[in-house]
Protein backbone atom coordinates (compact mmCIF):
# COMPACT_ATOMS: atom_id res chain seq x y z
CA UNK A 1 0.00 0.00 0.00
CA UNK A 2 1.62 3.20 -1.14
CA UNK A 3 0.89 6.84 -0.45
CA UNK A 4 -0.98 7.37 -3.69
CA UNK A 5 -3.42 4.61 -2.81
CA UNK A 6 -4.08 6.19 0.60
CA UNK A 7 -4.80 9.58 -0.94
CA UNK A 8 -7.18 8.13 -3.53
CA UNK A 9 -8.95 6.15 -0.82
CA UNK A 10 -9.35 9.21 1.42
CA UNK A 11 -10.71 11.33 -1.43
CA UNK A 12 -13.14 8.59 -2.43
CA UNK A 13 -14.33 8.23 1.16
CA UNK A 14 -14.86 11.99 1.28
CA UNK A 15 -16.94 11.95 -1.92
CA UNK A 16 -18.97 9.04 -0.56
CA UNK A 17 -19.69 10.95 2.68
CA UNK A 18 -20.87 14.03 0.83
CA UNK A 19 -23.05 12.03 -1.57
CA UNK A 20 -24.66 10.16 1.33
CA UNK A 21 -25.27 13.49 3.06
CA UNK A 22 -27.12 14.77 -0.03
CA UNK A 23 -29.12 11.53 -0.11
CA UNK A 24 -30.05 12.18 3.55
CA UNK A 25 -31.51 15.59 2.73
CA UNK A 26 -28.65 17.94 3.58
CA UNK A 27 -28.15 20.59 0.90
CA UNK A 28 -26.53 23.64 2.50
CA UNK A 29 -23.11 24.71 3.74
CA UNK A 30 -22.92 21.77 6.15
CA UNK A 31 -21.74 19.66 3.21
CA UNK A 32 -18.34 21.37 3.41
CA UNK A 33 -18.00 20.40 7.08
CA UNK A 34 -19.15 16.88 6.32
CA UNK A 35 -16.58 16.59 3.51
CA UNK A 36 -13.87 17.74 5.88
CA UNK A 37 -14.96 15.41 8.68
CA UNK A 38 -15.39 12.40 6.41
CA UNK A 39 -11.96 12.80 4.83
CA UNK A 40 -10.18 13.62 8.08
CA UNK A 41 -11.81 10.67 9.85
CA UNK A 42 -10.50 8.21 7.28
CA UNK A 43 -7.08 9.88 7.38
CA UNK A 44 -7.00 9.33 11.15
CA UNK A 45 -7.83 5.65 10.60
CA UNK A 46 -5.04 5.30 8.02
CA UNK A 47 -2.52 6.99 10.30
CA UNK A 48 -3.48 4.68 13.19
CA UNK A 49 -3.33 1.47 11.17
CA UNK A 50 -0.09 2.35 9.42
CA UNK A 51 1.32 3.20 12.86
CA UNK A 52 0.96 -0.48 13.75
CA UNK A 53 -2.37 -0.50 15.58
CA UNK A 54 -5.11 -3.02 14.80
CA UNK A 55 -8.05 -1.96 12.68
CA UNK A 56 -10.36 -1.96 15.70
CA UNK A 57 -8.17 0.58 17.49
CA UNK A 58 -8.06 2.61 14.26
CA UNK A 59 -11.84 2.56 13.88
CA UNK A 60 -12.34 3.39 17.55
CA UNK A 61 -9.98 6.37 17.44
CA UNK A 62 -11.33 7.71 14.17
CA UNK A 63 -14.94 7.33 15.37
CA UNK A 64 -13.95 9.13 18.58
CA UNK A 65 -12.38 12.00 16.60
CA UNK A 66 -15.34 12.28 14.22
CA UNK A 67 -17.86 12.19 17.06
CA UNK A 68 -15.95 14.81 19.05
CA UNK A 69 -15.69 17.02 15.96
CA UNK A 70 -19.41 16.72 15.21
CA UNK A 71 -20.37 17.35 18.87
CA UNK A 72 -18.40 20.59 18.85
CA UNK A 73 -19.56 21.57 15.37
CA UNK A 74 -23.22 20.89 16.17
CA UNK A 75 -23.05 23.37 19.04
CA UNK A 76 -21.30 25.97 16.91
CA UNK A 77 -23.60 25.84 13.89
CA UNK A 78 -26.70 24.77 15.88
CA UNK A 79 -27.60 21.56 14.08
CA UNK A 80 -28.53 18.11 15.45
CA UNK A 81 -25.44 15.98 16.08
CA UNK A 82 -26.78 13.00 14.18
CA UNK A 83 -27.04 14.83 10.86
CA UNK A 84 -23.32 15.59 10.95
CA UNK A 85 -22.18 12.35 12.52
CA UNK A 86 -23.82 9.74 10.29
CA UNK A 87 -22.58 11.07 6.91
CA UNK A 88 -19.07 11.63 8.30
CA UNK A 89 -18.88 8.02 9.50
CA UNK A 90 -19.71 6.53 6.07
CA UNK A 91 -16.12 5.45 5.21
CA UNK A 92 -15.83 3.60 8.54
CA UNK A 93 -19.17 1.75 8.27
CA UNK A 94 -18.42 -2.00 7.90
CA UNK A 95 -20.88 -2.55 5.05
CA UNK A 96 -18.56 -4.71 2.98
CA UNK A 97 -17.73 -7.02 5.88
CA UNK A 98 -21.41 -7.26 6.80
CA UNK A 99 -22.07 -8.38 3.25
CA UNK A 100 -19.31 -11.04 3.33
CA UNK A 101 -20.65 -12.33 6.69
CA UNK A 102 -24.08 -12.91 5.21
CA UNK A 103 -22.66 -14.14 1.91
CA UNK A 104 -20.75 -16.94 3.65
CA UNK A 105 -23.83 -17.74 5.73
CA UNK A 106 -25.88 -18.12 2.55
CA UNK A 107 -23.15 -20.24 0.94
CA UNK A 108 -22.91 -22.48 3.99
CA UNK A 109 -19.24 -21.74 4.71
CA UNK A 110 -19.56 -21.55 8.49
CA UNK A 111 -15.88 -21.04 9.36
CA UNK A 112 -15.62 -17.88 7.26
CA UNK A 113 -19.05 -16.83 8.46
CA UNK A 114 -17.89 -17.01 12.08
CA UNK A 115 -14.72 -15.05 11.36
CA UNK A 116 -16.53 -12.30 9.50
CA UNK A 117 -19.40 -12.13 12.03
CA UNK A 118 -16.92 -11.59 14.87
CA UNK A 119 -15.10 -9.00 12.84
CA UNK A 120 -18.24 -7.03 11.90
CA UNK A 121 -19.54 -6.97 15.47
CA UNK A 122 -16.16 -5.87 16.81
CA UNK A 123 -15.88 -3.13 14.15
CA UNK A 124 -19.39 -1.81 14.67
CA UNK A 125 -18.88 -2.04 18.43
CA UNK A 126 -15.62 -0.09 18.24
CA UNK A 127 -17.33 2.67 16.24
CA UNK A 128 -20.34 2.75 18.59
CA UNK A 129 -18.07 2.93 21.63
CA UNK A 130 -16.16 5.85 20.11
CA UNK A 131 -19.40 7.72 19.43
CA UNK A 132 -20.76 7.10 22.95
CA UNK A 133 -17.53 8.13 24.67
CA UNK A 134 -17.35 11.40 22.74
CA UNK A 135 -21.00 12.22 23.31
CA UNK A 136 -20.75 11.57 27.07
CA UNK A 137 -17.55 13.59 27.31
CA UNK A 138 -19.36 16.47 25.60
CA UNK A 139 -22.34 16.14 27.95
CA UNK A 140 -20.04 16.04 30.97
CA UNK A 141 -18.08 19.11 29.90
CA UNK A 142 -21.23 21.11 29.21
CA UNK A 143 -22.92 20.11 32.47
CA UNK A 144 -19.77 20.97 34.45
CA UNK A 145 -19.76 24.31 32.64
CA UNK A 146 -23.44 24.91 33.49
CA UNK A 147 -22.89 24.01 37.16
CA UNK A 148 -19.89 26.29 37.38
CA UNK A 149 -21.91 29.12 35.90
CA UNK A 150 -24.73 28.51 38.39
CA UNK A 151 -22.28 28.45 41.26
CA UNK A 152 -20.69 31.74 40.21
CA UNK A 153 -24.09 33.40 39.89
CA UNK A 154 -25.16 32.12 43.30
CA UNK A 155 -22.01 33.47 44.85
CA UNK A 156 -22.41 36.88 43.24
CA UNK A 157 -25.96 37.08 44.51
CA UNK A 158 -24.81 36.19 48.02
CA UNK A 159 -22.12 38.87 47.88
CA UNK A 160 -24.69 41.43 46.77
CA UNK A 161 -26.99 40.47 49.61
CA UNK A 162 -24.17 40.80 52.10
CA UNK A 163 -23.29 44.21 50.74
CA UNK A 164 -26.91 45.20 51.07
CA UNK A 165 -27.02 44.04 54.70
CA UNK A 166 -23.96 46.00 55.59
CA UNK B 1 -40.92 35.19 38.57
CA UNK B 2 -42.84 32.70 40.73
CA UNK B 3 -45.99 34.77 40.48
CA UNK B 4 -46.03 34.74 36.68
CA UNK B 5 -45.39 31.00 36.57
CA UNK B 6 -48.29 30.39 38.93
CA UNK B 7 -50.51 32.57 36.78
CA UNK B 8 -49.61 30.62 33.67
CA UNK B 9 -50.34 27.26 35.29
CA UNK B 10 -53.75 28.48 36.44
CA UNK B 11 -54.46 29.71 32.95
CA UNK B 12 -53.65 26.30 31.44
CA UNK B 13 -55.74 24.59 34.13
CA UNK B 14 -58.88 26.00 32.62
CA UNK B 15 -58.32 24.23 29.31
CA UNK B 16 -60.53 21.34 28.29
CA UNK B 17 -59.48 17.75 27.73
CA UNK B 18 -59.95 18.15 23.98
CA UNK B 19 -57.53 21.05 23.83
CA UNK B 20 -54.91 19.34 25.97
CA UNK B 21 -55.28 16.23 23.84
CA UNK B 22 -54.58 18.31 20.75
CA UNK B 23 -51.45 19.75 22.36
CA UNK B 24 -50.29 16.27 23.32
CA UNK B 25 -50.94 14.95 19.82
CA UNK B 26 -48.83 17.68 18.23
CA UNK B 27 -45.97 16.86 20.61
CA UNK B 28 -46.29 13.14 19.78
CA UNK B 29 -46.49 13.91 16.06
CA UNK B 30 -43.27 15.91 16.23
CA UNK B 31 -41.57 13.03 18.05
CA UNK B 32 -42.90 10.51 15.54
CA UNK B 33 -41.52 12.53 12.63
CA UNK B 34 -38.13 12.77 14.35
CA UNK B 35 -38.07 9.00 14.87
CA UNK B 36 -39.24 8.30 11.33
CA UNK B 37 -36.58 10.50 9.76
CA UNK B 38 -33.65 9.02 11.66
CA UNK B 39 -33.16 10.74 15.03
CA UNK B 40 -31.92 8.68 18.00
CA UNK B 41 -34.42 7.21 20.46
CA UNK B 42 -33.01 9.11 23.43
CA UNK B 43 -33.28 12.41 21.56
CA UNK B 44 -36.90 11.69 20.60
CA UNK B 45 -37.83 11.01 24.23
CA UNK B 46 -36.08 14.16 25.37
CA UNK B 47 -37.79 16.30 22.70
CA UNK B 48 -41.29 14.97 23.49
CA UNK B 49 -40.70 15.63 27.20
CA UNK B 50 -39.65 19.22 26.54
CA UNK B 51 -42.51 19.81 24.10
CA UNK B 52 -45.06 18.57 26.65
CA UNK B 53 -43.73 20.96 29.28
CA UNK B 54 -43.73 23.81 26.74
CA UNK B 55 -47.37 23.04 25.88
CA UNK B 56 -48.36 23.52 29.52
CA UNK B 57 -48.31 19.99 30.96
CA UNK B 58 -46.74 19.61 34.39
CA UNK B 59 -44.81 16.51 33.35
CA UNK B 60 -44.68 13.60 30.94
CA UNK B 61 -43.60 9.96 30.90
CA UNK B 62 -42.29 8.95 27.50
CA UNK B 63 -41.42 5.45 26.35
CA UNK B 64 -40.03 5.08 22.85
CA UNK B 65 -38.78 2.13 20.87
CA UNK B 66 -37.96 2.19 17.16
CA UNK B 67 -41.49 1.21 16.14
CA UNK B 68 -43.69 2.97 18.70
CA UNK B 69 -44.07 5.94 21.04
CA UNK B 70 -46.14 5.94 24.26
CA UNK B 71 -46.63 9.21 26.14
CA UNK B 72 -48.58 9.84 29.32
CA UNK B 73 -48.68 13.53 30.16
CA UNK B 74 -50.08 14.89 33.41
CA UNK B 75 -51.82 18.23 33.75
CA UNK B 76 -51.23 20.32 36.85
CA UNK B 77 -54.77 19.60 38.13
CA UNK B 78 -54.11 15.86 38.20
CA UNK B 79 -55.64 14.78 34.88
CA UNK B 80 -53.60 12.32 32.88
CA UNK B 81 -53.70 11.91 29.12
CA UNK B 82 -52.12 9.03 27.15
CA UNK B 83 -51.38 8.71 23.46
CA UNK B 84 -49.66 5.99 21.45
CA UNK B 85 -48.13 6.30 18.01
CA UNK B 86 -47.05 3.41 15.84
CA UNK B 87 -44.16 4.05 13.43
CA UNK B 88 -43.91 1.81 10.40
CA UNK B 89 -41.61 3.68 8.05
CA UNK B 90 -37.99 4.63 8.57
CA UNK B 91 -36.19 6.92 6.13
CA UNK B 92 -33.06 8.91 6.79
CA UNK B 93 -33.86 12.55 6.06
CA UNK B 94 -31.81 14.79 8.32
CA UNK B 95 -33.05 17.97 6.62
CA UNK B 96 -36.49 17.34 8.15
CA UNK B 97 -34.98 16.32 11.50
CA UNK B 98 -33.21 19.65 11.60
CA UNK B 99 -36.40 21.58 10.74
CA UNK B 100 -38.41 19.85 13.48
CA UNK B 101 -35.57 20.37 15.93
CA UNK B 102 -35.49 24.09 15.16
CA UNK B 103 -39.28 24.34 15.49
CA UNK B 104 -39.36 22.64 18.87
CA UNK B 105 -36.48 24.77 20.07
CA UNK B 106 -38.46 27.87 19.07
CA UNK B 107 -41.58 26.59 20.81
CA UNK B 108 -39.70 25.86 24.04
CA UNK B 109 -38.17 29.34 23.97
CA UNK B 110 -41.68 30.79 23.53
CA UNK B 111 -41.03 32.35 20.11
CA UNK B 112 -44.00 30.67 18.41
CA UNK B 113 -47.33 29.54 19.85
CA UNK B 114 -48.67 25.95 19.76
CA UNK B 115 -51.04 26.56 16.84
CA UNK B 116 -48.25 27.84 14.60
CA UNK B 117 -46.09 24.91 15.73
CA UNK B 118 -48.81 22.41 14.84
CA UNK B 119 -49.24 23.87 11.37
CA UNK B 120 -45.49 23.96 10.77
CA UNK B 121 -45.15 20.29 11.78
CA UNK B 122 -47.85 19.29 9.29
CA UNK B 123 -46.05 21.30 6.62
CA UNK B 124 -42.77 19.50 7.31
CA UNK B 125 -44.54 16.14 7.15
CA UNK B 126 -46.17 16.94 3.82
CA UNK B 127 -43.19 18.61 2.17
CA UNK B 128 -41.79 16.99 -0.95
CA UNK B 129 -38.58 15.02 -0.85
CA UNK B 130 -35.56 15.46 -3.08
CA UNK B 131 -36.03 15.23 -6.87
CA UNK B 132 -35.44 11.66 -8.15
CA UNK B 133 -32.81 12.77 -10.65
CA UNK B 134 -30.62 14.20 -7.87
CA UNK B 135 -30.97 10.99 -5.89
CA UNK B 136 -30.05 8.96 -8.94
CA UNK B 137 -26.88 11.02 -9.40
CA UNK B 138 -26.04 10.43 -5.74
CA UNK B 139 -26.55 6.68 -6.16
CA UNK B 140 -24.09 6.78 -9.08
CA UNK B 141 -21.52 8.85 -7.20
CA UNK B 142 -21.75 6.72 -4.05
CA UNK B 143 -21.45 3.45 -5.98
CA UNK B 144 -18.49 4.66 -8.02
CA UNK B 145 -16.56 6.29 -5.17
CA UNK B 146 -17.05 3.47 -2.69
CA UNK B 147 -16.14 0.77 -5.16
CA UNK B 148 -12.84 2.57 -5.80
CA UNK B 149 -12.56 3.11 -2.02
CA UNK B 150 -12.72 -0.64 -1.40
CA UNK B 151 -9.97 -1.34 -3.91
CA UNK B 152 -11.58 -1.29 -7.35
CA UNK B 153 -9.95 0.23 -10.42
CA UNK B 154 -11.35 3.27 -12.24
CA UNK B 155 -13.10 1.00 -14.76
CA UNK B 156 -14.75 -0.81 -11.86
CA UNK B 157 -15.93 2.56 -10.57
CA UNK B 158 -17.52 3.35 -13.92
CA UNK B 159 -19.25 -0.02 -13.96
CA UNK B 160 -20.48 0.60 -10.39
CA UNK B 161 -21.96 3.94 -11.47
CA UNK B 162 -23.93 2.21 -14.23
CA UNK B 163 -25.18 -0.56 -11.95
CA UNK B 164 -26.02 2.19 -9.43
CA UNK B 165 -28.62 3.45 -11.92
CA UNK B 166 -30.13 -0.04 -12.08
CA UNK B 167 -30.19 -0.21 -8.29
CA UNK B 168 -31.85 3.20 -8.04
CA UNK B 169 -34.51 2.21 -10.57
CA UNK B 170 -35.22 -0.98 -8.59
CA UNK B 171 -35.40 0.82 -5.24
CA UNK B 172 -37.69 3.45 -6.71
CA UNK B 173 -39.95 0.85 -8.30
CA UNK B 174 -40.28 -1.21 -5.13
CA UNK B 175 -41.09 1.97 -3.18
CA UNK B 176 -43.89 2.77 -5.61
CA UNK B 177 -45.18 -0.82 -5.41
CA UNK B 178 -44.92 -0.68 -1.57
CA UNK B 179 -43.00 -3.92 -1.34
CA UNK B 180 -42.11 -5.51 1.99
CA UNK B 181 -38.67 -4.20 2.97
CA UNK B 182 -37.05 -7.67 3.15
CA UNK B 183 -38.35 -8.68 -0.28
CA UNK B 184 -37.29 -5.28 -1.57
CA UNK B 185 -33.72 -5.77 -0.35
CA UNK B 186 -33.56 -9.22 -1.96
CA UNK B 187 -35.02 -8.24 -5.34
CA UNK B 188 -32.97 -5.04 -5.60
CA UNK B 189 -29.71 -6.78 -4.85
CA UNK B 190 -30.46 -9.70 -7.19
CA UNK B 191 -31.19 -7.42 -10.15
CA UNK B 192 -28.13 -5.28 -9.38
CA UNK B 193 -25.90 -8.36 -9.23
CA UNK B 194 -27.27 -9.45 -12.59
CA UNK B 195 -26.49 -6.02 -14.03
CA UNK B 196 -22.93 -6.15 -12.64
CA UNK B 197 -22.28 -9.61 -14.12
CA UNK B 198 -23.59 -8.50 -17.51
CA UNK B 199 -21.38 -5.39 -17.39
CA UNK B 200 -18.31 -7.51 -16.62
CA UNK B 201 -19.16 -9.89 -19.49
CA UNK B 202 -19.46 -6.92 -21.86
CA UNK B 203 -16.07 -5.74 -20.69
CA UNK B 204 -16.74 -2.76 -18.43
CA UNK B 205 -14.91 -3.39 -15.16
CA UNK B 206 -13.03 -6.54 -14.24
CA UNK B 207 -13.66 -7.41 -10.55
CA UNK B 208 -17.39 -8.08 -9.97
CA UNK B 209 -17.02 -8.24 -6.17
CA UNK B 210 -15.38 -4.80 -5.95
CA UNK B 211 -18.05 -3.32 -8.22
CA UNK B 212 -20.80 -4.85 -6.09
CA UNK B 213 -19.37 -3.52 -2.82
CA UNK B 214 -20.05 0.02 -4.04
CA UNK B 215 -23.68 -0.89 -4.68
CA UNK B 216 -23.96 -2.93 -1.49
CA UNK B 217 -23.15 0.06 0.70
CA UNK B 218 -26.41 1.63 -0.51
CA UNK B 219 -28.67 -1.29 0.42
CA UNK B 220 -26.90 -3.01 3.30
CA UNK B 221 -27.94 -1.60 6.70
CA UNK B 222 -24.43 -0.84 7.98
CA UNK B 223 -25.47 2.50 9.46
CA UNK B 224 -28.41 0.81 11.16
CA UNK B 225 -26.18 -1.88 12.67
CA UNK B 226 -23.76 0.70 14.04
CA UNK B 227 -26.49 2.92 15.46
CA UNK B 228 -28.26 -0.06 17.02
CA UNK B 229 -25.08 -0.89 18.92
CA UNK B 230 -24.84 2.77 19.91
CA UNK B 231 -28.42 2.66 21.25
CA UNK B 232 -27.61 -0.45 23.25
CA UNK B 233 -24.50 1.05 24.83
CA UNK B 234 -26.52 4.20 25.50
CA UNK B 235 -29.04 2.23 27.59
CA UNK B 236 -31.90 1.85 25.08
CA UNK B 237 -31.50 -1.91 24.96
CA UNK B 238 -34.92 -2.77 23.55
CA UNK B 239 -34.66 -0.32 20.63
CA UNK B 240 -31.12 -1.44 19.96
CA UNK B 241 -32.08 -5.12 19.83
CA UNK B 242 -35.07 -4.40 17.60
CA UNK B 243 -33.15 -2.42 15.02
CA UNK B 244 -30.19 -4.80 15.20
CA UNK B 245 -32.30 -7.85 14.41
CA UNK B 246 -33.95 -5.86 11.62
CA UNK B 247 -30.53 -4.92 10.25
CA UNK B 248 -29.23 -8.51 10.37
CA UNK B 249 -32.34 -9.86 8.64
CA UNK B 250 -32.09 -7.24 5.93
CA UNK B 251 -28.38 -8.00 5.48
CA UNK B 252 -29.23 -11.70 5.03
CA UNK B 253 -31.78 -10.75 2.37
CA UNK B 254 -29.27 -8.54 0.54
CA UNK B 255 -26.64 -11.29 0.62
CA UNK B 256 -29.21 -13.86 -0.50
CA UNK B 257 -30.14 -11.69 -3.49
CA UNK B 258 -26.52 -11.19 -4.56
CA UNK B 259 -25.45 -14.75 -3.79
CA UNK B 260 -28.30 -16.40 -5.69
CA UNK B 261 -27.35 -14.63 -8.89
CA UNK B 262 -23.60 -15.17 -8.40
CA UNK B 263 -24.02 -18.89 -7.68
CA UNK B 264 -26.51 -19.32 -10.52
CA UNK B 265 -24.34 -17.58 -13.12
CA UNK B 266 -20.96 -18.49 -11.63
CA UNK B 267 -19.55 -14.94 -11.55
Amino acid sequence: MNMEHYIIQTVMGLIGSVAFAVLFGIYDRKLIWIAFGGGAGWAVYLVCTSGGHSRFVGLFISALCIAAFSEILSRVIKAPVIMLLVPMLIPEIPGGDLYYTMYYLVQGNYTEFGNYANQVLAEAGAIALGIILASYAAKLIFSVHAHAKQYVELRERKNEEECYKE
Amino acid sequence: MVQSEMGEIEDKNGKSDAEMNMYLSSAVEAGALLLMYGAEVSRVEDTIMRLCVAHGFSGAEVFTITSSIVVTASCSDGRKLTQTKRIRMHVNDFGRVEKINALSRKLCAGDIDPKVFRRAIVRVRNSRGAPPLLNMCMYMIISASLSVFFGGTWADGAAAAISGIVLFAMVRMSEILRMNSMIQAMVCSAVTALAVLILVRIGIGSQPDKIMIGNIMLVIPGIQLTSSLRDMINGDTVSGLLSMSDAVLKAVCVALGFALVIIALGG
